[in-house]
């Protein structure tokens, strides 16, 4: 098991920001916390990290009990959502900066620092940024080089903090497929945070959705979207449009569900109009 | 004065042409200059003027006279008890206001700022009825001959506390609006409290360390009031530069005043100096980056 | 770098320490006096110092204090190491014992109520004394403004307020209801008040503010070398005898082994040298053979006490000086 979270609770004053959460996160896989702002998402990926700690509950990496370490002895790489990155420092010694604050003896030598950042940045397609700093950078390329930088450390466990929020539309796209290409070819027990249902359903092999501080539904994809175990999951997800289809020929021929016939109150010669933001497939 | 700091750290907004006609730029300009002017300019010639009127070798003299020499070693002395002081407690204080929220957070800001609002005058005579013979300590001091007022450690004492503010003033603001997420990064990657501290946090306000000093040096070794409390007036011993211009003053001896004032002043502009290249550099190597970011930072923390 | 800046900042704690706690081996004293006596005292230690080492073959240093009587005798009450203290009245000296710093009968342990020297108060003003300005009388003619700190928080003032007083009374006929009246109007004429001798003499000579400066006689000597040709000094036919007092400070003294040397310090006041050095700096002379030396550098003028006209400064500082005392009944400013 990757990660085990059980039975945490967290209160900020009154506000109980998690209640009795429990989930659990196979080696490799990778899981979205899905939910509307305030449901507690980003605090229990920051319980996981050691970054808060809960009232109650323990959290397990890698199947040890991790509940009282701090966030510098848990090995898992967390990339913030605004990136956090060392704004004083190039693009390279913010890569290296995990490697350099090592304990001596497990320290690596300068010139392995330097050969594993050269490939990190390479990784993220960044090597001829290296002498940057992160304010010089665009968006896409801080969020790539915020990663390169939590992989550095070679951590267990990724955690991401709504890592496509702050990038434009496109940007977002592009960097949703190239990370899921990453995962991929990886394997890195990851779970990521988000507000959007299309970058959860689209990206995660799991979703976790949360609100009010619960677990509403935890499941694939095609699970929550199926069969929504609760009226919140059903409405939260309701706005995404699917269309079940077939290709044919090079075009896909969408059917159109009876219900949503009578719904949109169809009659014959009408024409149907979709606007969707993108249309995207699997 | 604890504005400087982030006027330091904003963008200079695209110039525009003004709109205003020509006779109101004139006019405003013109007042601007003859203020300058009279109450800047003018001042600070005269200072000079005094100090060389009696020739050079006067000059000279003057501010290689034992008494002068001890006041400037003094004044030294003074700052650099009270700026080093100031840098440590500056930087601890920054650090804690401006990272954390903790019970008795606003008292402490407020604290900060006391010296700043009391007189200095009040200042030195809280050290008087602190240290002095009837004060809460005396007994016990004269008891074990320690001397606190009337002496060097009176002297740097009142010079810390007057000077107390700017360090710490100039950097809570910047350790406020570069939150705590870098530092939060630092702990994930595995660096320890200090590793995070001298790494991460100090590197971010070392701009604003440095402009703080500057200001509490130039407080340090200008302080008149104060010092003048609690210093006793033995010549050759326990007066500072600002107080032997005014014994000297007081002894008809004005061009010997105005040479030891013009020391001052010099030590003002050479501070003007280096602020001025601080705040230059402070811009060139650490323009913030786009402040559409920062301020969503602020939004979304607050939300 | 920061290296180096610790250990400049060691250096300097060490300094500070050695400066600020080393006690004084009976090597050092330390006279705190008031404002107009730096030229004196600093004549006069170079001459003590050279006369002990001929005596004892000891060196001896003599640091200095000046400022404010008022202000000096607070500073030695609040801690500041006094071994004698030389100040412009005995009432300051009375606060310095009344803190149990010097014992009570001060007054009595040297000659002369322990007032080495004397001054009064004379008129400094300008050149050929265009305002015809002779005694007292004419300083209340109208259009005369005169020149005198603020006798609540100046030493000097107070002997001023008080020689003007003194002379009313004496006027044949002179009442205490005629004193106050005169004085009343004297102050009428003041169009500034400085806080300090030292300040009202700048406003008279530097800034040329006024027509007459009341001021002790030995500053318009020095007001008169520092603006030579531009200033005369009118002795008026009465005056105030001003007797600025010293006594060794017992409490300090005691604790830092320095009786002896600091008694004899003030006791040299009193010898041929002392006198002839308090002389030069145009202090009024005890010793009879130094003054009829000096006779021709000092005015003849009829001089009154305090003890005799004002039953002493206890009582004076209670009568015209306090709050809501005489000087407050008769002065309102902007008038």
């Amino acid at each position: 098991m990757g990660i085990e979270v059980r039975g945490v609770t967290k209160r900020f004053g009154s506000f109980v920001a998690l209640d009795d959460v429990s989930l659990q996160v196979a080696s490799g896989e990778l899981v979205a916390l899905l939910g509307p702002s305030g449901s507690g998402k980003t605090t229990l990926l920051r319980i996981i990290a050691g970054l808060d700690h809960g009232d109650a509950g323990s959290v397990l990496l890698a199947g040890e009990d991790a509940t009282a370490r701090s966030a510098r002895d848990r090995g898992v790489g967390f990339v913030f959502q605004h990136y956090a990155l060392f704004r004083h420092m190039t693009v390279f010694e913010n890569v290296a900066f995990g490697l350099r604050v090592r304990p001596r003896a497990m320290r690596p030598s300068d010139a392995d620092i330097t050969r594993r950042v050269t490939e990190l940045l390479e990784l993220v397609q960044l090597d001829y940024l290296g002498a940057r700093r992160p304010t010089e950078l665009s968006g896409g390329q801080r969020q790539r080089v915020a990663l390169a930088r939590a992989l550095a450390v070679e951590p267990k466990v990724l955690l991401l903090d709504e890592p496509f929020g702050a990038l434009d539309a496109k940007v977002r796209l592009e960097l949703r497929q190239w990370l899921r290409r990453l995962h991929d070819e990886i394997h890195l027990t990851s779970v990521f945070v988000t507000h959007d249902q299309e970058e959860a359903l689209e990206l995660a092999d799991r979703v976790a959705i949360m609100n009010h501080g619960r677990i509403e539904q935890d499941g694939s994809p095609d699970a929550v979207m199926e069969q929504p175990a609760t009226p919140f999951v059903a409405a939260f997800l309701g706005s995404v449009n699917i269309f079940h289809g077939r290709l044919e020929g090079g075009a896909i021929r969408v059917e159109l569900a009876a219900s949503e016939i009578e719904r949109m109150n169809l009659k014959a010669g009408d024409t149907l109009y979709v606007k969707p933001r993108k249309v995207a497939g699997r | 004065m604890a504005g400087n700091a982030s006027r330091l750290r904003t963008h200079r907004p695209p110039r525009r042409r003004l709109t205003e006609p020509a006779a109101v730029r004139w006019t405003l300009t013109a007042i601007a200059l003859v203020f300058v002017g009279l109450f800047l300019v003018l001042p600070l010639a005269s200072v000079f003027i005094e100090a060389f009127s009696r020739g050079l070798g006067a000059y000279r003299s003057a501010i290689t006279e034992p008494d002068a020499l001890a006041a400037l070693r003094l004044t030294f002395t003074a700052a650099a008890f009270a700026v080093p002081a100031n840098l440590v407690f500056g930087v601890c204080a920054g650090w804690a206001i401006g990272k954390f929220r903790f019970r008795g957070r606003g008292l402490l800001i407020t604290l900060i700022d006391l010296p700043f609002a009391v007189s200095p005058v009040i200042s030195g005579m809280v050290f008087v009825l602190l240290f002095g013979r009837q004060g809460v300590l005396g007994p016990w001091m004269v008891e074990h001959d320690l001397r606190v007022v009337f002496a060097v450690p009176g002297i740097i004492l009142a010079t810390i506390f007057v000077s107390f503010p700017f360090v710490a003033r100039e950097i809570i603001p910047i350790m406020e609006a570069t939150g705590t997420e870098e530092e939060e990064a630092a702990r994930v990657l595995g660096a320890g409290g200090l590793q995070t501290f001298f790494r991460v946090t100090l590197p971010n306000v070392k701009w604003g360390v440095l402009y703080g000093v500057i200001l509490a040096n130039a407080r340090a070794m200008g302080e008149f009031g104060a010092v003048s409390v609690v210093s006793g007036h033995i010549r050759g011993e326990t007066n500072t530069l600002p107080l032997h211009v005014e014994i000297l003053y007081n002894e008809y001896n004005f061009q010997a005043a105005f040479a030891v004032a013009s020391l001052l002043a010099l030590l003002a502009l050479v501070t003007l100096v280096i602020k001025t290249i601080v705040e230059r550099r402070a811009a060139i190597t650490e323009s913030p980056g786009d402040p559409v970011e920062s301020s969503e930072w602020v939004s979304k923390s607050a939300a | 770098m920061i290296y180096h800046r610790f250990r400049t900042a060691a250096v300097a704690f060490g300094l500070a320490l050695s400066l600020g706690l080393a006690p004084a081996h009976g090597q050092a004293l330390l006279n705190v006096s008031y404002d107009p006596t730096r030229e004196l005292y600093q004549d006069f230690n170079a001459a003590f110092i050279k006369y002990w080492q001929a005596k004892t073959g000891k060196t001896v240093a003599i640091r200095q204090s000046h400022g404010g009587s008022g202000g000096q005798g607070r500073a030695v009450i609040d801690g500041l190491d006094a071994d004698v203290v030389t100040l412009a009245l005995a009432y300051d000296v009375d606060a310095v014992a009344q803190s149990g710093l010097i014992r009570a009968d001060w007054q009595k342990r040297l000659p002369e109520n322990s007032s080495p020297y004397t001054s009064t108060i004379v008129f400094l003003v300008r050149k050929d004394n265009p305002k015809a300005i002779k005694d007292w009388g004419d300083l209340v003619k109208p259009g005369v403004q005169i020149i005198t700190p603020n006798p609540k928080t100046s030493g000097g003032a107070r002997w001023n307020y008080l020689a003007a007083w003194g002379y009313a009374l004496k006027q044949p006929g002179g009442t205490e209801a005629k004193a106050r009246a005169f004085v009343a109007e004297l102050f009428k004429h003041v169009p500034v008040l400085d806080s300090g001798a030292r300040g009202s003499t700048t406003t008279f000579v530097q800034r040329g503010l006024g027509d007459v400066l009341l001021a002790w006689e030995n500053e318009a000597y020095l007001a008169l070398d520092e603006a030579p040709g531009k200033l005369e000094i009118v002795v008026p036919s009465l005056s105030i005898l001003a007797e600025p007092p010293v006594a060794v400070v017992d409490r300090v003294v005691d604790k830092k082994g320095t009786r002896e040397i600091a008694e004899a310090y003030l006791q040299y006041l009193y010898s041929p040298e002392g006198q002839e050095i308090a002389a030069r700096r145009h202090y009024r002379p005890r010793d009879p053979k130094v003054a009829a030396k000096y006779a021709s550098t000092f005015a003849k003028v009829n001089l009154f006490t305090i003890d005799e006209l004002f039953g002493g400064w206890q009582k004076a500082q209670k009568t015209h000086f306090a709050d809501g005392g005489l000087f407050d009944q008769i002065y309102t400013p902007g008038r």
